[in-house]
């Protein structure tokens, strides 16, 4: 991992076409500016991570639509009033 | 049900998070699957989602495509879009959709993205119930 120190206004570039600079330096954090192309997708780390799980656990289940109608509706049966996570 | 169809295979550019090196989709809709889609990839290894219209789910399902996500579809902002929330089954026989990050489909180029909205608020876990 590269490390660097930087100061309120400075910046890193990435490449030739991505920048990260520092914006304002609070007690609880630090706020940042990218500038990227816009085919550079760009998100919080673990947002991203969670929308990651997700999308895997929905594709190891993925089943017939059918198949989830008579799960979902079985399952409703069993559970008339399911409780929310 | 969705009124906007798509034929033919949809481009992800950036792919999903977790399956990033598959790009090519097909939307899998049918009379039979409603109020479902598939969304099948086309890819080696590629995934295949069971998605549904997040205003089936929630009615008032309303998130924010700004100038970028527009790019990224290449739309004009004037095109219908295709708005597809991933479905997940549950080992208890439950299912949720992802409305915290939707697929979104322009079939005028067909293009797609998962949309990763910094102010969306959604659950990515909302209860799915089937009437």
């Amino acid at each position: 991992m590269l490390v660097f120190t930087r100061r309120l206004d400075e910046a890193i570039i990435i490449g030739d076409g991505i920048e990260v600079k520092v914006l304002r330096i609070g007690k609880d954090g630090v706020r940042l500016g990218v500038t990227a192309a816009t085919h550079v997708p760009v998100h919080r780390r673990e947002v991203y991570d969670q929308i990651r799980a997700a999308n895997a656990a929905a594709a190891a289940a993925a089943m017939s639509p059918e198949q989830l109608v008579a799960r979902i509706r079985g399952h409703l049966a069993s559970n008339p009033k399911p409780t929310l996570p | 049900m969705t009124s906007v169809a798509v034929d033919g295979v949809v481009t992800f550019a950036e792919g999903l998070p977790g399956f990033e090196s598959c790009r090519q989709f097909v939307v899998v809709a049918s009379q039979a699957m409603q109020p479902f889609t598939v969304i099948q990839g086309l890819d080696a290894g590629g995934p295949s989602f069971v998605a549904i219209d997040p205003r089936r789910v929630e009615g008032e399902y309303a998130t924010e495509l700004d100038r970028v996500d527009l790019a990224r579809l290449g739309s004009t902002g004037q095109d219908p879009l295709l708005w597809l929330a991933i479905v997940a089954a549950r080992e208890d026989g439950s299912a949720t959709a992802n409305l915290r990050a939707p697929l979104v489909i322009n079939p005028a180029a067909m293009r797609g993205i998962q949309l990763i909205g910094v102010d969306n608020t959604y659950p990515i876990d909302h209860p799915l119930l089937v009437t």
